[in-house]
């Protein structure tokens, strides 16, 4: 047979493709569950990492079944907000349900353009409040979890995660437990400007809603910088007036 | 084991080693080695992608026509390397070293060595010859990065395999950590074998 001609060229090609379509949909399709289950995992670790349910190690050490029931076991309500502050939607407490880190990209573009958003809110026991924060670093997205104390100001912990940010200097905002933890007992400015500031000598002024940037990872603080407090006004009119509520 | 077969296997890892004397993938060697965890999980991947790839373009070597072989190849490394990825993503274990080596994992398509050995390999010889041959390649390929994650995990982090082996007192060498440590590494490397392999000196 002549494997040169046009016909046979053009029929063996499409042959080739359809075959590995089909092979690579059957993966996806088997693979899917899986994979999704653990990309939930990984968010339920960095929410409950941040909303301090355990140390952050022994979340990882953690496998991916006892994670969902340890999230269970914690959360008291999760629910979503629009950009008014008002609840706009549940999303249960069984961990069916979690925002995971790709649906925050188009929330983080509803933020910053105006629009639709539904953005979640965990209530973990004993009032801590987790809310994710996404923006852009050096190389590829930034996200994080923030927890706050019930009093909807004072941070209990955090966490952070990037894509892609370069070993030894950007990746430090997840690899660097110290920096995580300095988080921890600082204040967002609700209601002022600017409501966190991650900046160089941020912290020399003493301000409580200031943590250093990290040195020679100028764009990957800036870039988390701005997710904050992108992040934190979205969530302002929330916190404000649960505030104002718990004074009435 | 006939002699030719033993070469096929042999020379990819010492002599005709993809790294240290044909220069081929250089990038992900460079950007993967930070830790000794992940270089293992891409030296493993790529070892998959240019066995079983050059074992299937090997089949169909009679069947490809000429002037579309280089797009048939292309589909056939794509297609495993999406294979790959989507596993290392399903499996529990797996999944945050996927995570950590990105788009590297993806770029497995881009590196040289895997469509090299099906060009000049697996498109003219038997089936098996071919997947011994791509899998010789993947190891000579794997065994350089393992070789410079040791000592960049070693001496950036002072860990190896995640687990502490200096003392907590030694300050971790931030250069070490940043890929231009890794082609000096990498340089130290291909001098070393080329002092020891006299065959590979220039005359």
């Amino acid at each position: 047979m002549n494997t040169n001609s046009n016909v046979y060229t053009v029929v063996y090609t499409a042959l080739v493709v359809v075959v590995v379509a089909a092979i690579l949909s059957f993966t996806a399709m088997k693979l899917g569950p899986l994979q999704n289950a653990n990309a939930k995992a990984e968010t339920l670790r960095q929410m409950m990492s941040a909303a301090g349910v355990k140390p952050t190690d022994e979340l990882y050490a953690t496998r991916n079944q006892d994670i969902l029931r340890l999230y269970a076991e914690n959360i008291e309500q999760a629910y979503t907000i629009g950009l008014d502050g008002a609840q706009n939607g549940t999303l249960g407490t069984d961990g069916g349900r979690i925002e995971l880190v790709d649906r925050l990209k188009p929330q983080d573009k509803a933020i910053k353009e105006g629009g639709q958003a539904t953005l979640p809110v965990y209530v973990f026991k004993g009032g801590i409040c987790v809310i994710p924060v996404y923006g852009v670093g050096l190389w590829g997205p930034v996200w994080g979890y923030i927890a706050f104390q019930p009093d909807g100001k004072t941070i209990a912990g955090a966490y952070f995660d990037h894509e892609s940010e370069t070993p030894g200097l950007g990746a430090k905002i997840k690899d660097e437990a110290w920096f995580r933890e300095k988080f921890a007992g600082r204040q967002v400015a609700f209601g002022s400007e600017p409501l966190f500031n991650l900046s160089k000598n941020a912290e020399t002024g003493g301000a409580a809603n200031a943590v250093d940037a990290i040195t020679g990872a100028t764009m990957t603080s800036k870039g988390l910088n701005d997710a904050l407090n992108v992040w934190f006004k979205a969530y302002e009119k929330h916190f404000t007036d649960n505030a104002k509520a718990e004074e009435e | 084991m006939d002699k030719k077969l033993k070469e096929t296997i042999l020379n990819p890892i010492l002599k005709g080693n993809p790294i240290t004397v044909l220069i081929l993938g250089i990038c992900s060697s460079l950007a993967v080695t930070v830790q000794l965890k992940g270089a293992l999980v891409m030296a493993i991947s790529v070892i998959a992608v240019t066995g079983l790839s050059s074992l299937i373009c090997s089949l169909l070597r009679n069947s490809i026509p000429n002037r579309v072989r280089i797009i048939v190849q292309l589909v056939v490394v794509a297609m495993m390397v999406i294979l790959v990825d989507q596993i290392l993503k399903a499996g529990e274990g797996t999944y945050a070293i996927d995570k950590q080596l990105s788009v590297y994992i993806g770029l497995i398509i881009t590196n040289c060595i895997v469509m090299g050995r099906i060009e000049a390999f697996a498109l003219g010889n038997k089936p098996i010859p071919s997947l011994l041959d791509g899998l010789a390649n993947g190891v000579g390929y794997g065994l350089i990065l393992i070789i410079v994650a040791f000592f960049r995990e070693l001496f950036g982090s002072g860990t190896l395999f995640g687990l502490r082996v200096l003392p907590a007192g030694y300050i971790p060498n931030n250069l070490v950590i940043l890929p231009p440590f890794a082609l000096i590494l990498l340089g130290c490397i291909i001098w070393a074998h080329r002092a020891f392999d006299k065959d590979l000196q220039e005359k």
